[in-house]
């Protein structure tokens, strides 16, 4: 019952120690149900799961060079079910990455950092609040 | 059998009495010859009147009606004419004419009877139907079986614009926009019987057209042949007009989501890109500043040594332009670089003791020279009531009091500048402190005093050529203010003055302030003092020496924190070993850096010589570095001789109080030095114990995870190195670097991960990539190592 109002957020990374400190954090900060995976190609087979928010490295390709990459999983991601909001993450800094992830219509863009895990949190509050805002505006578009 | 014939005609005669329809004989020549008491009635005339007059004068249509009375002897019989009687009064009876002519027994005629039958009530009724059908909006019509319009009502003539006289008789189908989907559907009545909202258009003469769903129904007569149909056409016009709009604002709504989506997203993308160039920009600022006090440091430095030396006049008001000019530079620097930290949200204020009144002074005393060039009056006014120690930050207070007490100096030509501390509350725990600097200078316009406090904001844009100042002052100030829980004020008027104004609340406490902020002059007795100065750079080393020596203290060099503690164990010719008073540290140095070796120093010879770091980035993050590790105290660098000689001092001093023994350096002799870098622990668990909330299972989580991950990027990393494979560099090195901040690995070895990361993604200084790679495998092996142990250390305790 109560799992019903916890929010479903996927964490991918292929860098295990960010993922796993990614992990730590949100479970200990609030009340998430959080599935991690390693790469692009994990995610889309749970994907059906409908996470309500996904996390999602730019560079998951950076060993394995066969490994679907982060701009990839994330069109991926959109194609299954645009409404999944998808917060980029890198350790990039690079203002065209950032930009392109945008293009590809990701939710936001986080460079990783110690204070990577306070801006998803900020992130994650907007997009329940934009999430709030845009059923409201459906639901009065259908009355009219 | 008389009685029974005349009982027989007398009762054939009450039947016709009887009957409410009039009966009527009429004789060949059409007089009437006999009636009932209906037709009395009907006409109004008495029998005796009507009998024998002309009975065709009683019809509306005196002609209709003698052409109906021929008909009858013509045919012998007629049904069913309609005519029209007329009452004497004027009132008229529609009737249906039915007659038959009488014989007599040999067969000529004698006459015709006729009965008139009263329909008044079934025309009433067709007419109330009539007009239900034609109050109709719908139109109505009636086809026959060939298609062609029988009767319609008036609701068909606007639809279609044209007469009755003109639709009657014409083709149906040719109505609609769509004659043979009309044609079909009313085939298909026939077909079904009937027909149900089949959409049609139908065409005014005019050109306008009417959308109508079209219903229908065979009629049929008496026994059961079709005669036609009657069609209902309902106007659904309104309707369709009504879901046109429904669907066009639909639509518009839509789009409009889709506009207000894409202006988001603009607007998102923008957001991220002004963020990034803000950080960019808070970055560069830091950096640049740190650049120029490098610099800076020596060429001030170096100018006050000169000016200790033997200089004429002129040179004397040279060198004191360079120091001036200099000062004000590192004033601006220094302001620049707060405004970055606080943007960062780096700026944080330290809890410790001190001694609020002597703190004020000490820094009214800097402004004495001023004031007295500019020949004003300094007045301080201090409530006794404060306690004498409180807990806050000195540093940040000097700061705003400085900030304020500068500006007023500035802007007053003439009067006086009164200083106020004055208690406002206080209650157990806290005290609440109201400062506040008046000055009879310029003052302020009402309508700018919002202004003044943002960054690079004056009064006016002539103040600055005026008064000279970046405009930065007062923004720190409220940066300063504000985050402490405090609130600043202004009140001015222009030509009498300013009053700023702000209330900061201190813990009170019942230690002993530490450091005395006050500037203690030289004495002679503490000249004998030996003091280390580890540097790495020969200008710095330089000038520390020209300083140090000149205030009469004893001074030796390190190069580098290895050489310090090679130096500290070293013994003198006579088997001592070297004794220092005092250390002071550079913090960024090669080989060994400041903070390793104060470890070093601290733990692995437990000494507890005094330390001083020596900084150029007094960010508070390397300064709470400087304590974690043990340092005593810090001076930022251009260094202040003056601080810098009452800070070794007042710590040697302190230290040869509490440490009777004097420092002498205990130490460990089988200790080799030379194994030094990797005996300092490289790696620290802080930052994942304070994470996880020191959770031992999550912290063996995530130690064997790096453990796991760590050792193939290195090999990557090589392998990429071997076959040129920069992009495979590029990832492993990538991949590697939020992993140092995580497990507590200084911020030079992730820079190091960071060189790497960008030559191999530029492909440029490619040739400098191998030595990084190495340095980056030595601290990674010796990371994990020192993981492995803290992962068999938290395992055994647990």
């Amino acid at each position: 019952m109560k799992n019903e109002n916890k929010i479903k957020l996927f964490l991918v990374d292929d860098d295990a120690v960010f993922l796993k400190s990614l992990e730590i954090e949100f479970l200990q900060h609030a009340d998430f149900i959080i599935e991690t995976f390693a790469t692009g190609e994990l995610c889309m087979e749970s994907i059906s799961n409908n996470p309500d928010i996904v996390i999602l490295d730019y560079h998951l390709n950076g060993i394995d060079l066969d490994a679907m990459n982060g701009i990839d999983t994330l069109d991926k991601i959109k194609a299954f079910n645009s409404n999944i909001p998808v917060v980029m993450l890198s350790s990039q800094d690079q203002i065209n990455v950032a930009v392109n992830c945008m293009h590809h219509k990701a939710f936001d863009y986080v460079v990783k950092s110690e204070t990577a895990f306070m801006r998803l949190q900020k992130i994650i509050t907007d997009i329940l609040h934009y999430q709030k805002i845009e059923k409201e505006l459906n639901w009065y578009m259908d009355r009219m | 059998m008389e009685a029974s014939t005349k009982q027989e005609s007398q009762y054939a005669r009450s039947l016709i009495e009887a009957s409410l329809d009039p009966l009527v004989t009429i004789n060949t020549e059409g007089k009437i010859t006999d009636m009932n008491e209906a037709l009395a009635n009907i006409t109004g005339i008495t029998r005796e009147r009507l009998t024998g007059t002309d009975f065709f004068d009683y019809f509306t249509e005196p002609q209709k009606a003698r052409e109906v009375y021929q008909e009858v002897f013509a045919k012998g019989s007629v049904a069913d004419s309609p005519l029209t009687l007329r009452h004497q009064a004027g009132k008229l009876t529609d009737v249906l004419f039915n007659g038959s002519v009488y014989k007599d027994d040999s067969g000529n005629v004698l006459g015709v009877v006729i009965v008139a039958r009263d329909v008044t009530a079934q025309k009433l009724l067709s007419k109330y139907s009539l007009s239900l059908i034609e109050a109709s909006r719908d139109p109505l019509v009636t086809i026959s079986t060939e298609g062609k319009i029988t009767d319609m009502n008036e609701a068909t003539v606007n639809i279609t614009g044209l007469t009755r006289e003109k639709l009657t008789g014409t083709n149906f189908f040719d109505y609609f926009t769509e004659p043979q989907k009309a044609r079909e559907v009313y085939q298909e009545v026939f077909a079904n019987g009937s027909v149900a909202d089949s959409p049609l258009t139908l065409r005014h003469k005019g050109g306008k057209l009417t959308d109508v769903l079209f219903n229908g129904s065979v009629y049929k007569d008496d026994r059961g042949n079709v005669l036609g149909v009657v069609i209902v056409a309902r106007d659904v016009t309104e309707q369709k007009r009504i879901a046109t709009e429904l669907t066009e604002a639909k639509v518009f709504a839509e789009l409009a989501t889709e506009i207000a989506e894409v202006a988001k997203s603009k607007a998102e993308s923008a957001k991220s890109i002004a963020e990034d160039a803000v950080k960019a920009k808070q970055q560069f600022l830091s950096n640049m500043s740190h650049e120029i006090r490098t610099p800076m440091n020596a060429i001030i430095g170096f100018t006050k040594v000169l000016l200790r030396t033997d200089l004429h006049l002129k040179q004397k008001e040279y060198l004191n332009a360079i120091k001036t000019s200099g000062d004000s530079l590192i004033v601006l620097i220094n302001d620049i670089l707060d405004l970055a930290k606080v943007d960062a949200g780096k700026m944080t204020f330290s809890q410790t003791p001190f001694k609020m009144s002597l703190s004020i002074s000490a820094m009214l005393h800097l402004f004495e020279t001023k004031i007295q060039e500019k020949n004003l009056e300094l007045i301080t006014e201090y409530d006794k009531k404060i306690p004498d120690i409180l807990l806050g930050d000195p540093v940040r207070l000097h700061q705003i009091i400085l900030n304020l007490v500068s500006n007023s100096v500035k802007f007053t030509a003439k009067g006086k500048i009164t200083v106020r501390v004055h208690l406002l509350s206080e209650d157990e725990e806290k005290v609440t402190i109201q400062f506040s600097v008046t000055d009879t200078g310029i003052g302020i316009e009402k309508n700018k005093i919002k202004k003044i406090f943002e960054s690079f904001q004056q009064a006016s844009s002539g103040t600055s050529r005026l008064y000279g100042g970046t405009g930065l002052g007062l923004a720190i100030v409220k940066q300063l203010v504000e985050p402490q829980g405090g609130t600043i004020n202004v009140t001015s008027k222009i030509d009498e003055g300013s009053t700023f104004s702000f209330t900061l609340s201190f813990l009170k406490t019942k230690t002993e302030a530490e450091l005395e902020t006050a500037v203690i002059e030289l004495d002679e007795e503490n000249k004998n003092i030996k003091i280390l100065v580890v540097e790495d750079i020969a200008l710095n080393q330089l000038l520390m020496k020209t300083l140090l020596e000149d205030a009469g203290f004893e001074c030796d060099i390190a190069f580098n924190g290895k050489i310090a503690i090679e130096k500290l164990s070293q013994r003198n010719g006579n088997g001592v070993v070297n004794s220092y008073d005092i250390i002071l540290m550079d913090l960024q140095m090669p080989e060994m850096n400041g903070f390793e070796a104060t470890d070093y120093i601290r733990n692995r010879m437990n000494s507890m010589i005094p330390i001083i770091a020596l900084t150029a980035d007094v960010t508070t993050v390397d300064l709470e570095k400087c304590k974690a590790v043990g340092m005593n105290d810090y001076i930022a660098k251009p260094v202040d001789e003056r601080l810098l000689y009452s800070k070794i001092i007042s710590l040697v001093n302190k230290t040869i109080f509490s440490d009777a023994n004097k420092h002498q350096v205990h130490i460990d002799q089988n200790l080799n030095v030379s194994s030094l870098n990797t005996k300092t622990k490289c790696i620290d668990l802080d930052y994942l114990r304070h994470r996880t909330k020191s959770n031992p299972v999550l912290m063996m989580e995530m130690i064997s995870l790096y453990l796991e991950q760590t050792p193939p990027l290195i090999l990557a990393m090589k392998q990429g190195l071997e076959k040129k494979d920069w992009d495979l560099v590029f990832s492993a090195a990538h991949k590697m670097i939020p992993s140092f901040s995580i497990m507590g690995i200084s911020m030079v070895h992730e820079n190091t991960a960071k060189k790497v990361q960008e030559y191999a993604r530029t492909k440029k200084q490619t040739e400098t990539i191998p030595a990084l790679v190495l340095q980056l495998e030595n601290i990674c092996s010796q990371a994990c190592k020192e993981l492995e142990e803290e992962f068999n250390n938290i395992k055994n305790t647990k």
